[in-house]
């Protein structure tokens, strides 16, 4: 049998900036997931709210702003999946410029007289090219992510309203405030996965 | 940096060997490029690996202007044939690759563009350098299932590939077949385990022993010149090939 090693071998920068990516993806794929959740845990809500009647009337829209903020959370995933995927074209693309610029500035140098020069020169001007298209979409990303924070904050506020109001619901109160506990805890779990994302050496550089 | 020796020469009519780099790393296989100039054009044959391109193109670009290449012709479709082709496709852009049909839509994976790609059909055809006639002979399964070798009938000279092939130990690294009976012992486990088909090694060995050959010269290792080619030609013959010991 022959076990499984991996070897050693450190990836070069834009090799660690495409592992960055695979982990923001990974977390972001988790918040979808998560968001779906909030989804299904709303409807429940309304449903219940619409039991208790009039005492859980405050309730009852929190729980359909939460609906609506679910929704709007995996609309702004799914646009940051998007960026993702244009990323990581992007750092494959920059992978490869960096390979042929050390293969063509090694043929320049054994070979000083030849056109080698010029086409390193070339093929460095279009490597300055998508390096600058990544640094666009890396900020575009970094945008989009302080988009997904602010709606998230709004969703913690949602949240905690839900907790306030479930006070008010009389013989439901028990399994009202256990729903917007639970509300409560999820929005906190985005808000930490979009915090460690906003962490990521990707846009920090470090 | 890889070194060059002209083997064939006749005016402008020339077969360079593009051989052994002292600087390149053992996880590498060792292989050599044949350039072939006429009338101030060149057509590289199996120009090498991605890792070992400033290697050749140092050494080829110190004996002929590399945006004169015309071409390249890839006996198959090996990374150490051809992943080379997006760098030299950097100095010339309007190159032709000539290469086996079979391969023609796998290659650009390399690099290249649709107008990159010339592909030989099974019987072979004939390329033009300026008015020299080189002529693609099928090989096919010897190794690679689409395969060609590059015949020229006035130097003599035949580019065989992988066939032909030795993986010679440190230290034997003439450029030439010196001692047959010890240089074929390092070809015998290549030939054995890469080739796959005795039926096709033998209609090689026939084609091949009718046509008028002065050097065969390999991808790997060392060239046979003279009385060495029907020597290659009838040990091959003889040779039991896609044999595995599991
Ligand atoms: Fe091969
Ligand atoms: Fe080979």
């Amino acid at each position: 049998m022959n076990a499984l090693t991996m070897s050693t071998a450190r990836p070069p920068p834009a090799g660690d900036d495409l592992l960055r990516i695979v982990r923001i993806n990974e977390e972001i794929k988790r918040v979808v997931g998560v968001s779906f959740k909030i989804n299904i845990m709303a409807l429940n809500a309304i449903f219940l709210a619409k039991r208790a009647g009039t005492a859980a009337r405050g309730f009852g829209v929190l729980s359909n702003e939460l609906r609506v903020f679910s929704q709007d959370l995996r609309t702004c995933m799914e646009a940051l999946t998007g960026l993702i995927h244009g990323c990581v074209n992007e750092v494959s693309i920059v992978l490869q410029d960096i390979r042929f610029a050390r293969l063509l500035r090694e043929a320049a140098e054994l070979a000083p007289q030849s056109a080698a020069i010029a086409v390193l020169q070339r093929r460095e001007d279009e490597n300055e090219a998508h390096r600058q298209k990544l640094a666009s979409l890396r900020g575009q990303l970094k945008r989009a992510l302080e988009d997904a924070f602010q709606m998230v904050e709004l969703g913690g506020v949602l949240a905690k309203s839900a907790k306030i109001e479930a006070a008010y619901g009389q013989s439901f109160a028990p399994s009202l405030s256990q729903v917007s506990g639970e509300f409560d805890g999820i929005v906190e779990e985005i808000r930490g996965s979009l915090e460690s994302l906003r962490r990521s050496a990707f846009f920090t550089g470090h | 940096m890889k070194t060059t020796k002209t083997i064939f020469q006749q005016g402008n009519h020339k077969w360079v060997a593009i051989v052994r780099d002292p600087e390149k790393p053992n996880y590498l296989v060792d292989t050599n490029e044949y350039l072939v100039t006429h009338g101030g054009k060149g057509l590289l044959l199996d120009p090498g690996g991605a890792e070992i391109f400033p290697a050749v193109f140092s050494a080829l670009s110190a004996e002929f202007d590399p945006s004169a290449l015309a071409g390249i012709f890839a006996s198959h479709q090996d990374p150490d044939i051809c992943s080379s082709l997006a760098l030299w496709l950097e100095f010339n852009p309007g190159m032709r690759c000539y290469v086996s049909w079979l391969w023609s839509s796998f290659i650009p994976h390399f690099g290249g563009t649709a107008d990159t790609f010339v592909p030989i059909p099974d019987e072979g055809t004939d390329i033009s350098l300026e008015g020299l006639i080189l002529q693609a002979v099928p090989a096919h399964y010897l190794h690679s299932s689409g395969n060609f070798n590059l015949y020229d009938k006035i130097a003599k000279v035949m580019f065989s590939g992988d066939v032909g092939a030795a993986l010679l130990p440190p230290g034997e690294d003439s450029l030439f077949v010196e001692d047959f009976d010890r240089h074929i012992r390092h070809a015998e486990g290549f030939h054995r385990r890469w080739m796959g088909s005795n039926e096709a090694k033998r209609r090689w060995c026939e084609r091949v022993s009718q046509m008028d050959i002065d050097m065969l010269c390999p991808q790997h290792g060392a060239i046979y010149r003279g009385a060495d080619v029907q020597r290659f030609i009838n040990w091959f013959d003889d040779l039991q090939v896609g044999i595995v010991k599991a």
